[in-house]
C-alpha cells in the first residue's frame, strides 16, 4: 500500500497553515508569562476550522497531562480574538519553511535547504510517497562488493559501510526508518563471531532496509532467517533437546517476544499496560520461552563454504535432524507434532505477528524514534490502528504505519515548538551527524566516507549503528531521569547515553568534522558564504536548515555576539564564522531537543 | 558546618598542605573553599560496584568440587563442565566449611583471587539475587509472595539489581546511598562516579552520576585550539544552558557538570599517586582494568577532591553466554580476576584497602543445565566481595541444591535466591555508615528480611 489517503493529508496541510498563523500571537500573548504558566492555564476556547479538527484528534483519549506530555487542549486555547499575524512564508496554504524543516527532522536521516523547499512544494504526504517510490541506490552488500571486501577483507572499514549508506544517497526516509528498525531489531558487530563480519552486518542491514517500506511480517521473516540474527542471538547452531540433558537455546525466543514483537506486558491499543488487580498482565511466561525456543532449532548456514561471504546472503536453512519436530505450544500458538522447521517458523511468526500487542508496540517504537519520546496514548492508538488494519485491510503495512506516525496531528502540531515543555525528543547523535552532512552537501568522491568509528565517548559521538553494547541497544524506550522527567511520568530514551564525556566529545567531534570534514568527505559551504558577513542572516539560515527555527532569541543572541567578534573581512574570517555558527547551533539544547 | 568553621578548616588544611609542600593547584582556587573544607576529616570509605553485564554463569564461576555436588554439576552440563583435576588448584578452603562437606573451587582463571580469599579479604555470596520478600519454592509456585517483576529479562533485572525496580527506575541504591553522604563530601557531584556506561545504580534523588572515562574527563578541544575566544565562551554557555523544556534542562545540567568538573578532575588525575601494580589492558578505555585503574587514581586523590564517601561503578560485558560458554567464559573470568586483583593490590599499595569494599553484581545467574553451547537466563547467582574490611575467607548465604527442578530451583537449575540483593546491599551500606533508620530509604524492601534467617546484615563486612 503505497498511497496515502490524500484527503487526510490535505487536511493536515490546511491545519498546519492555520496553526502557523496563530503560533506567534500565542507566544506573545501577555497571558503567557512563562511556558509553565501557559501549560497550567485552564480555559478552553474552541478553535475553528481545519486546525480545530486536527486538534480535536489530540484530545481524544487524551489521558493525563503528566503522562501525555502533549500539549493539553487548554494550552492551545488562547482567545481567538487575538489578531493572527500572517507569516510571510504561509502563502496559499503552502507549508512554511520552518514547518517543512521540522517535518524533515522527524522524517529524514538528514536534509538540506533543497529538501525543505521540496517539502513545501509537495506537501508532507506527497513527499513521503515520493520517498516510498525511491529504489535503493546501493545496497550495503553491494557496497562491500564494489570495494572488493570479498577479495581483501581489509579493503574498507565497517564504518564506511554505514556512513556510505546513511550519507551517500537521497533515500532520506528509508535511511531514517531503517535506523529506527535497527534500533529495535538490534544486531551488533561485537556479537558476530567468525570471518566476513562486515558482510554479515551488510546482509542484515539490507534485510531491514529492503523491507522498511514493506510489511512488518516480512521484516520478521527476513530477520529471523538472517545469518546476522542467527549469530547474534545464537540460534544458528541451536539444537533440539538431547539425551545429555541439553535443551534448546532460549536467546532468540525470548528477545523475539520481548524486544521485537509483543513486549513484556499486555497492551491496550493505546500502548497503556493492561492491569489485573492493579498489576501488569505478562504477555508470556518462562514456559512460553522454553516452548518458543523449540521453534528456533536446527538453524544453520545455507552451505559449508566459508571461503567467500556469499553463503551469508542466502540466509539460514534448517537441518531437520536437529530441529525439534515435537508439538510446540506457546501463547496459544499451536504447532503440531511432526512439523518441519519452516512450518514451525510460519506458524510461530504468524501467531506473534497477529498478537494484539504488536501494533501499539511497534507504533510506540517508531514514534519515539521519529517524533517524540512521550506520545499520548491517543497518538499511539491511532498509529496502532493503522498497523492493525490500513485502509486496504492490510495488517502491518509499513508505508501506512510510517505515514500515520509522521502525519498524525500530534506530530504535525507546530505549536508544540513554542508551548510545550515535554513534547519531542533528543535527537540521536548519529542522526545529528548525518543531518549536518546532508545539510552541507558532504560528498565522498571515492565513496569511502571515512568518518570512522564514532561510537565512543572520548573521540566520537557516543553511539553508532551496529556497535550497540547489547541487543538492548544504546538506550531503552523506558529510560527516565530522576527529577522533573521521572516525576512527570515521562521517559527520555536518548538521555541514557547523554553523559558528561558524551556531550563534550560530541561537540568536539562535530567541530572537527564541521571544519575539516573527514578525509575526502568535505562539506560545501558555498551557499553560506554570501550570508556570513551578516551574522543575522547566517544564523537565520542555520536556524532554519538545522533547527527548524526552534532556536530561542536568547540562544541566537548569544551566538550572534560570538560571531560578531569574528571579522568577516577575510575569507578565513568568513569560514571561521560559518564553522563557529554551525558548531554552536549543533551544540545548543535548542537544536538538540527536537520539539 | 557553618561557613566560618569551613573557612577555618580550609585554611588550616591549606596550611598543612603547603607545609607538606604538596598543595594541589585547586586548593588555591578560592571558589572551592567551602567545598574543600568538608574533607578535613580523615575518614574515607568507598564502595565499588563491578558489574558483570549479561548475567554471569554461576556454575562455571564457583564450580562444585565435592563428589556429590560435582557429579550433579557434571550430569547437568556434561559439555560445559570443567574436568575435576582442573579445579584442584583453585579449591576454596574456607575458615568455616559448608554443611554436608560441600566444597567449591573458583573457576581456574579466577586463580588470581585465591590469595585474597585465603588472606580472608574476599567473601563468596551463595545464591544471591533479586527478591522482594524471602521466597521459598512453594511460595514461588503458588505466587503467595510478591516476586520481582520481569524475571529473566536482562534490562529489567539489571535495573532491579541496581535499583530495586525494573526498567524505568529513576534512582539506584548506590545513588540513594550517595544522597545520604554527598553533603559531607567537598564536591557533592563527585560522590557517585561512573567509569563505564550510564547506569541507574549511581543516580540518587539528589545525587547524580558523574561519568569519567578511564582516559580522564573529556574537555572541549576548542579550548586547546586557536578558536575565537567569544566563540568558546558562547559554546560553553550553550552546552550548559539547558532550557525550560524538560529534556533540554537535563541535557544542560549534564553539560554544565561536564564543564564545571573537567579542570578539577583532570588535575586530580594528573596528580594521582603513582602505583606500581600494573592493571590489565589499561590502555583500552573499555576494559575493566582501565576502569578500575581510574577508580584507584580517584581514590588516591580523595582527600584532595574533598571526598569522604564515594560510590563507584565499573562494568565488563560479554556474560550473556547462551552459546560458546566453554570457550568465552574462561576468558571473562581471567579478565575479571586480573582486574580485581590489580585493583585490590593497588588499594593495599595506597594504604586504603580497609576503606574500599568492592563487590560484583550481574543481571542474574544462569541455568545449570546446558543448551548445547551455553546456559540460559536464570535468577540466583554467585557474587564476590573484596576488601580489607571484608570478613572473607568464607561463604555467606545458604548453599543451594544443584539440580534440575530440585528444591531450590524453578527448573533447569535456575536458582531461587535465598539471599536478596537488598540484604547484600544493606550489609555494605551499613559498613559505609548508613544508619538503620535510613536503610529503608536506600533499600525499600529491606524490612521484609528483618526476621529472616540471614537478617538485614549478612556480616561479611
Amino acid at each position: 500500500m503505497a498511497m496515502l489517503n490524500e484527503s487526510i493529508a490535505q487536511d493536515y496541510k490546511i491545519s498546519d497553515a492555520a496553526e502557523a498563523t496563530v503560533e506567534k500571537p500565542i507566544r506573545n500573548s501577555p497571558r503567557t508569562i512563562t511556558r509553565r504558566g501557559l501549560l497550567s492555564l485552564g480555559q478552553t476556547v474552541p478553535l475553528t476550522g481545519a486546525g480545530a479538527l486536527a486538534l480535536q484528534g489530540c484530545r481524544d483519549g487524551g489521558g493525563s497531562l503528566s503522562k501525555s506530555n502533549m500539549l493539553s487542549s487548554q494550552s492551545i486555547s488562547e482567545p481567538p480574538s487575538l489578531t493572527p499575524e500572517p507569516m510571510n512564508s504561509v502563502i496559499n496554504n503552502k507549508l512554511s519553511l520552518a514547518q517543512a524543516s521540522r517535518f524533515l527532522s522527524q522524517a529524514a536521516i538528514g536534509y538540506s535547504k533543497a529538501d525543505i523547499l521540496s517539502v513545501t512544494d509537495l506537501g508532507y504526504a506527497a513527499w513521503i510517497n515520493g520517498q516510498f517510490a525511491k529504489p535503493r541506490t546501493q545496497k550495503f552488500w553491494d557496497y562491500l562488493l564494489a570495494k572488493g571486501v570479498d577479495k581483501e577483507p581489509r579493503a574498507i572499514g565497517y564504518d564506511s559501510l554505514i556512513w556510505s549508506q546513511l550519507m551517500g544517497n537521497d533515500e532520506l526516509l528509508r535511511q531514517r526508518v531503517g535506523l529506527a528498525l535497527h534500533d529495535m531489531w538490534v544486531v551488533s558487530i561485537y556479537g558476530i563471531p567468525g570471518s566476513w563480519k562486515g558482510f554479515v552486518m551488510a546482509d542484515y542491514f539490507d534485510r531491514l532496509w529492503d523491507n522498511a517500506f514493506g510489511n512488518y511480517r516480512d521484516i520478521m521473516e527476513a530477520v529471523t532467517t538472517s545469518v546476522g540474527m542467527g549469530l547474534y542471538l545464537t540460534f544458528l547452531g541451536s539444537e533440539k533437546a538431547n539425551a545429555r540433558g541439553a535443551s534448546p537455546d532460549e536467546n532468540f525466543a525470548r528477545e523475539l517476544m520481548q524486544l521485537f514483537t509483543i513486549g513484556l506486558h499486555m497492551l491496550n491499543q493505546d500502548g497503556t499496560i493492561v492491569l489485573k488487580d492493579g498489576k501488569p498482565v505478562s504477555t508470556y511466561t518462562q514456559s512460553d520461552v522454553i516452548q518458543c525456543a523449540r521453534v528456533w532449532t536446527g538453524y544453520t548456514h545455507a552451505n559449508s563454504d566459508d571461503t567467500s561471504p556469499h553463503r551469508l546472503k542466502l540466509g539460514m536453512i534448517i537441518n531437520p535432524s536437529k530441529h525439534e519436530a515435537g508439538a510446540i505450544n506457546f501463547l496459544g500458538i499451536s504447532i503440531p507434532a511432526g512439523h518441519d522447521g519452516a512450518t514451525a517458523r510460519k506458524i510461530a511468526l504468524d501467531g506473534l505477528f497477529n498478537h494484539s500487542n504488536v501494533g501499539p508496540f511497534v507504533a510506540r517504537h517508531l514514534i519515539q524514534r521519529l517524533v517524540t519520546s512521550n506520545p499520548s496514548p491517543a497518538y499511539i492508538s491511532r498509529v496502532a490502528s493503522v498497523f492493525n488494519r490500513n485502509p486496504n485491510g492490510v495488517r502491518g503495512d509499513m508505508q501506512s504505519v510510517i505515514s500515520a506516525v509522521l502525519l498524525d496531528p500530534e506530530a504535525r502540531m507546530d505549536q508544540n515548538v513554542s508551548i510545550t515543555e515535554t513534547f519531542g525528543k533528543l535527537r540521536d547523535p548519529v542522526v545529528r551527524l548525518v543531518h549536518w552532512a546532508k545539510a552541507f552537501g558532504v560528498k565522498s568522491p571515492t565513496n569511502s566516507w571515512p568518518f570512522g568509528y564514532l561510537a565512543t565517548n572520548v573521540k566520537g559521538i557516543g553511539a553508532g549503528p551496529g556497535h550497540a553494547p547489547s541487543v538492548f541497544n544504546w538506550y531503552r524506550p523506558g529510560y527516565t531521569v530522576r527529577g522533573r522527567i521521572a516525576d512527570s511520568g515521562l521517559v527520555a530514551p536518548e538521555l541514557q547515553i547523554t553523559t558528561e564525556p558524551q556531550i563534550i566529545s560530541y561537540v568536539n567531534q562535530m567541530q572537527h568534522f564541521i571544519i575539516r570534514g573527514a578525509g575526502e568527505a568535505r562539506p560545501d559551504y558555498s551557499a553560506l558564504k554570501p550570508l556570513a558577513s551578516d551574522s543575522t542572516a547566517l544564523l537565520a539560515e542555520l536556524n532554519l536548515v538545522l533547527a527548524a527555527n526552534q532556536l530561542s532569541a536568547t540562544t541566537l543572541g548569544l551566538m550572534q555576539q560570538a560571531l560578531d567578534s569574528i571579522s568577516p573581512a577575510t575569507n578565513a574570517g568568513i569560514m571561521s564564522r560559518i564553522h563557529c555558527a554551525i558548531t554552536m547551533v549543533m551544540a545548543s539544547p535548542d537544536y538538540l531537543v527536537l520539539r | 558546618m557553618t561557613m566560618n568553621s569551613s573557612r577555618r578548616a580550609f585554611l588550616k588544611r591549606a596550611s598543612a598542605l603547603s607545609i607538606a609542600g604538596s598543595a594541589a593547584p585547586f586548593v588555591l582556587d578560592l571558589a572551592s573553599i567551602g567545598e574543600a573544607a568538608a574533607a578535613t576529616a580523615t575518614d574515607y570509605k568507598a564502595i565499588v560496584c563491578v558489574y558483570l553485564s549479561g548475567g554471569n554463569d554461576y556454575a562455571n564461576t564457583l564450580v562444585p568440587y565435592d563428589t556429590r555436588q560435582y557429579s550433579a554439576y557434571q550430569a547437568q552440563r556434561p559439555d560445559l563442565s570443567y574436568m575435576k583435576p582442573a579445579l584442584d588448584a583453585t579449591l576454596l578452603r574456607p575458615a568455616t566449611p559448608l554443611p554436608d562437606d560441600a566444597q567449591y573451587a573458583l573457576a581456574p582463571n579466577l586463580a588470581k583471587l585465591l590469595p585474597i580469599f585465603a588472606a580472608g579479604k574476599m567473601a563468596v555470596m551463595l545464591n544471591v539475587g533479586s527478591l522482594v520478600h524471602p521466597t521459598s519454592k512453594a511460595q514461588y509456585l503458588s505466587k503467595s509472595v510478591p516476586l520481582p517483576p520481569r524475571l529473566m529479562s536482562h534490562n529489567d533485572q539489571q535495573n532491579f539489581w541496581l535499583s530495586s525496580k525494573p526498567e524505568g527506575a529513576p534512582t539506584g541504591w548506590g545513588g540513594r546511598i550517595g544522597d545520604l553522604f554527598q553533603s559531607g563530601n567537598g564536591t557533592s557531584t563527585l560522590t557517585c562516579i561512573n567509569a563505564s556506561a550510564s547506569t541507574v545504580f549511581l543516580t540518587g534523588n539528589a545525587a547524580v552520576q558523574y561519568t569519567v572515562p578511564p582516559s580522564g574527563p573529556v574537555g572541549l578541544t576548542a579550548r586547546q585550539q586557536d578558536m575565537p575566544r567569544k566563540y568558546i565562551s558562547a559554546l560553553e554557555q550553550l552546552i550548559g544552558s539547558g532550557g525550560s523544556h524538560l529534556l533540554q534542562a537535563e541535557y544542560g545540567a549534564v553539560g554544565k557538570r561536564a564543564l564545571d568538573l573537567h579542570g578539577r578532575v583532570s588535575t586530580a588525575l594528573a596528580n594521582a599517586r603513582v602505583t606500581a601494580t600494573p592493571f590489565p589492558n589499561s590502555s583500552d578505555n573499555a576494559s575493566l582494568g582501565a576502569q578500575l585503574k581510574l577508580v584507584a587514581k580517584l581514590i588516591s586523590m580523595a582527600s584532595e577532591l574533598g571526598a569522604k564517601r564515594q560510590v563507584f561503578f565499573v562494568s565488563i560485558g560479554g556474560f550473556d553466554t547462551h552459546s560458546g560458554l566453554a570457550t568465552t567464559h574462561p576468558g571473562l573470568m581471567a579478565a575479571l580476576a586480573d582486574a580485581l586483583r590489580a585493583f585490590y593490590d593497588t588499594t593495599v599499595e595506597l594504604g586504603v584497602s580497609d576503606r574500599v569494599t568492592t563487590f560484583t553484581a550481574s543481571d542474574f545467574g544462569r541455568s545449570l543445565t546446558a543448551n548445547h553451547g551455553g546456559s540460559d537466563h536464570g535468577w540466583g547467582s554467585v557474587q564476590f566481595v573484596l576488601g580489607g574490611a571484608v570478613r572473607g575467607g568464607q561463604y555467606y548465604g545458604i548453599n543451594p541444591v544443584l539440580a534440575n527442578n530440585g528444591p531450590d530451583d524453578i527448573g533447569q537449575g535456575r536458582l531461587i535466591p535465598t539471599m536478596s540483593v537488598e540484604q547484600y546491599a544493606a550489609t555494605m551500606a551499613q559498613w559505609f555508615g548508613v544508619s538503620g533508620s535510613d536503610l529503608v530509604t536506600v533499600l525499600p524492601n529491606i524490612g521484609n528480611y528483618a526476621g529472616s534467617p540471614l537478617g538485614m546484615n549478612l556480616g561479611f563486612v
